[in-house]
């Protein structure tokens, strides 16, 4: 149950929406919450589809679009989106509105626009796509579902192709209902979010957001090297803390998969900058993963969010691509020269745990 | 082969009734869950709903909840009762293997919590501790909690489809062979965002659904939970085997976001799709569980799509949403288990509130219990965002 990244279209805090490799610059910026940098939705979306659009459907539908047209603008048997808070923005709206005019409500649109399933049904609208549509919500589970779902997909029909993604926005209220549960750090610089000591360490983390779409397919379809090789999700009571217990499920999936940890050359960690959060992977980088090439992080770059690992995907897959990782996502490690596997791990809270395996395909390069 | 997959337990909870034998004795004897609302205060309190008449406090008591009772949404409550059922019933207990999973669904989640504490939370920094309850998720990992699912857990939100997406799901991870086991349902809970949402777009009967009838006037929306025990053929106790899962499909209109394409286009899709996975004819079909939510373009763009379906050979058709109320994330799972009843009994299952036929169409839904042969039954589930599902169910 595998399959080719044949591409992908992403839209986060980077500057990744028009460029298929790593973007020449990064951006370093002191704060508590990393936003989006988003293209010229005009040349992506309809001006009159686009009127009344809210900012996570466009944000859905550009970066679907860019993924297909990098594709080829194929035609996906499948559209599956995870999303952690769905139509968060919208769905604030709404209740908003209720609650503040005593049920007279000012407008029904926000209703239509919060399920959360509007990203999913836009593009299908848009593409004029009939084919199954699937939209999974549940926390950081939401994206690694999406991609389980796809791999079944491909399982089922060889030939079809899917369209997979991730995405969640951040909302003003978000921001504050979460700080009271200690989630947000004071403004740091994100390059700094984990790395030793100062206003990266500590408790909480910096919030994030985006849109990470891939066209996932059975069969290479042009001259794909990334191959998305399996994903393993497990969930965790909040009663049931045992370290060694997050080791056994990785060395039950890498074994399934017929790799050791000694074969990764990268593993894409979900570090936060959150010193509680952060141990358990620090704990396994040391105990399970010791063996492994080299180690990077992702969140410095485009936040906490519960879709998060959309863009680890692309981190990993670009990675494997380019035979090569950028030394601003490497975590205390030497760059490599070759990447043949990668493994991704993120967890949320210790909670929803996601992992998946990405490997170059043979004879590429 | 691919493995069959069977349902083995079920469990629901709803306006017309707490676990299977009440919600069947209500529908025989044609009494309906719809009435006043009584669960909270609205300008919009003359629009008749079908509540689980309730308090959170006696739910907490259903669900075996006694201390702590406020960190729970209601359709947390209602998922928890509803799965208590399944595994009171015949289903094993102790499940919490490898190869379990739980896939729930639900469209609004912890709105209950949300809408209540939302203003407080924002202006005072107040009951902060509700603030994990809002989302779709929390009511998931409270049943995996409860029943130590560890493997594979995940939450579906397609809007009114998606439970039946649970179901779906549940069906495809047994015969792909990613799990033998799947706890699989939905639930959701009657909110004032979604009484405002509902009322807002002009689709809510002033007088409690009436679906398939030409004065239908619109929707009646209602809350609770259902859940089934998805198993494997070969890890199934025969004795607990009550139906199997033949047949699914989910397809998407692309015609509109909030409105049913007419002539039914995704609807058809959903039922041949179904039909063709089950190598199954139209004629094979012995009853069809309509979404059937009393809507004018539901009901009109859906009795469209089975005629064009089932032409000559039309089989009993009847919407049980005149019982309960259309329940949102829990109405796929709630007519998966109707659906089942329908199987376990040999019966047709009735409608209520119908009096005029409508002129577009050339069938009428059935109006009392009938006892029938009843080897494969559809159930239909549609939803915002153009997602259509349907469901075939077959005796084992």
């Amino acid at each position: 149950m595998k399959a080719y990244v044949a591409s992908s279209g992403v839209i986060s805090p980077q500057q990744t929406h028009d460029t298929t490799g790593f973007p020449e610059h990064v951006c370093e910026t002191v704060t508590s919450r990393l936003r989006c940098l988003e293209p010229d939705y005009r040349t992506l979306i309809n001006p009159v589809q686009l009127r009344r659009m809210p900012r996570i459907l466009k944000m859905g539908l550009a970066s679907a679009k860019i993924c297909l047209e990098r594709a080829g603008n194929v035609k996906p048997g499948a559209i599956i989106v995870g999303t952690g808070l769905g139509c968060l923005d919208n769905l604030e709206k709404f209740l908003l509105d209720m609650l503040d005019h005593d049920e007279h409500i000012t407008s029904v649109l926000p209703f239509i626009n919060s399920t959360h399933n509007a990203v999913a049904s836009q593009i299908a609208m848009v593409l004029k796509n009939y084919g199954y549509n699937y939209t999974y919500c549940h926390r950081a589970l939401s994206f690694e579902s999406a991609l389980q779902d796809a791999l079944m997909h491909i399982r089922e029909s060889p030939d079809t192709s899917v369209l997979v993604g991730g995405i969640d926005e951040c909302t003003d209220d978000y921001m504050l209902l979460h700080n009271y549960l200690g989630y947000w750090k004071q403004p740091v610089s994100n390059l700094d979010l984990f790395r030793g000591t100062g206003a990266g360490s500590g408790s909480g983390t910096v919030a994030g957001e985006g849109s990470a779409f891939f066209l996932l397919s059975g069969i290479p379809r042009n001259e794909e090297n990334v191959i998305l090789e399996a994903v393993h999700t497990f969930f965790m009571p909040e009663a049931y803390t045992d370290p060694e217990g997050i080791a056994a499920e990785a060395d039950h999936f890498l074994t399934e998969n017929n790799t050791g940890p000694a074969d990764l050359d990268l593993v894409i960690l979900g570090l936060s900058g959150d010193d509680h959060d952060d141990s358990i992977y620090r704990r396994l980088r040391q105990r399970y993963f010791k063996g492994a090439a080299s180690f990077a992080g992702f969140k410095h770059l485009c936040g906490e969010f519960y879709t998060a690992t959309a863009f680890a995907l692309w981190l990993g897959a670009t990675a494997i691509a380019n035979q090569h990782v950028p030394a601003v996502a490497l975590v205390d490690s030497e760059p490599k020269t070759i990447i043949n596997k990668v493994l991704i791990y993120n967890h949320f809270k210790n909670a929803e745990h996601g992992m998946m395996l990405l490997t170059r395909a043979e004879g590429s390069g | 082969m691919p493995r069959k997959v069977f349902v083995t337990g079920m469990g629901m909870i709803s306006a017309i009734g707490i676990g299977i034998e009440e919600t069947l004795n209500s529908i025989i004897n044609l009494k309906t869950g719809i009435g006043k609302l009584s669960l909270f205060r609205s300008i919009h309190g003359q629009i008749p709903v079908a509540e689980v008449r309730l308090s959170k406090g006696e739910l907490a008591a259903l669900a075996g909840i006694y201390r702590n009772q406020d960190a729970y949404s209601r359709n947390a409550l209602f998922a928890l009762i509803a799965a208590e059922q399944v595994y009171h019933g015949k289903a094993e207990r102790g499940v919490g293997d490898r190869r379990t999973g739980l896939v729930m669904a639900t469209t609004v989640g912890g709105m209950d919590v949300n809408e209540r504490y939302y203003r407080s939370l924002t202006r005072e920094g107040t009951y902060k501790d509700y603030i994990r309850l809002f989302d779709s998720a929390d009511c998931t990992e409270k049943v995996a909690t409860r029943f130590d699912i560890r493997n594979y857990v995940t939450t579906i939100s397609t809007a009114c489809s998606s439970s039946a997406n649970s179901i779906m799901l549940g069906a495809r991870l047994i015969k792909n062979n990613k799990l033998d086991r799947v706890l699989a349902g939905g639930s959701d809970s009657l909110t004032k965002f979604t009484l405002n949402g509902f009322n807002a777009l002009e689709i809510l009967s002033p007088t409690g659904c009436r679906p398939f009838d030409l004065n239908r006037n619109g929707l009646t929306i209602g809350e609770g939970a259902a859940m089934l025990m998805l198993e494997a053929e070969e890890k199934a106790d025969p004795e607990n085997v009550i139906c199997e899962i033949t047949g699914y499909a989910n397809v998407n209109e692309a015609y509109h976001q909030t409105a049913s394409a007419p002539g039914g286009t995704g609807a058809f899709m959903a039922m041949e799709k179904a039909l063709d996975l089950a190598s199954l004819k139209p004629d094979d079909i012995d009853y069809i569980n309509a979404h059937g939510t009393g809507t004018e373009v539901n009901d009109l763009a859906e009795g469209k799509a089975i005629e064009d379906l089932f032409r000559n050979s039309i089989p009993p058709v009847s919407s049980t949403k005149a019982f309960t109320g259309h329940t949102l994330g829990a109405a796929g799972a709630m007519e998966a288990v109707l659906s089942a009843l329908a199987i376990m009994h040999q019966i047709v299952l009735p409608g209520l509130n119908f009096a005029v036929p409508m002129p577009e169409l050339g069938f009428i839904p059935v109006q009392k219990t009938d006892h029938a042969a009843i080897h494969h039954v559809i159930s239909n589930s549609f939803g915002f965002g153009g997602n259509n599902t349907s469901l075939v169910f077959s005796k084992a």
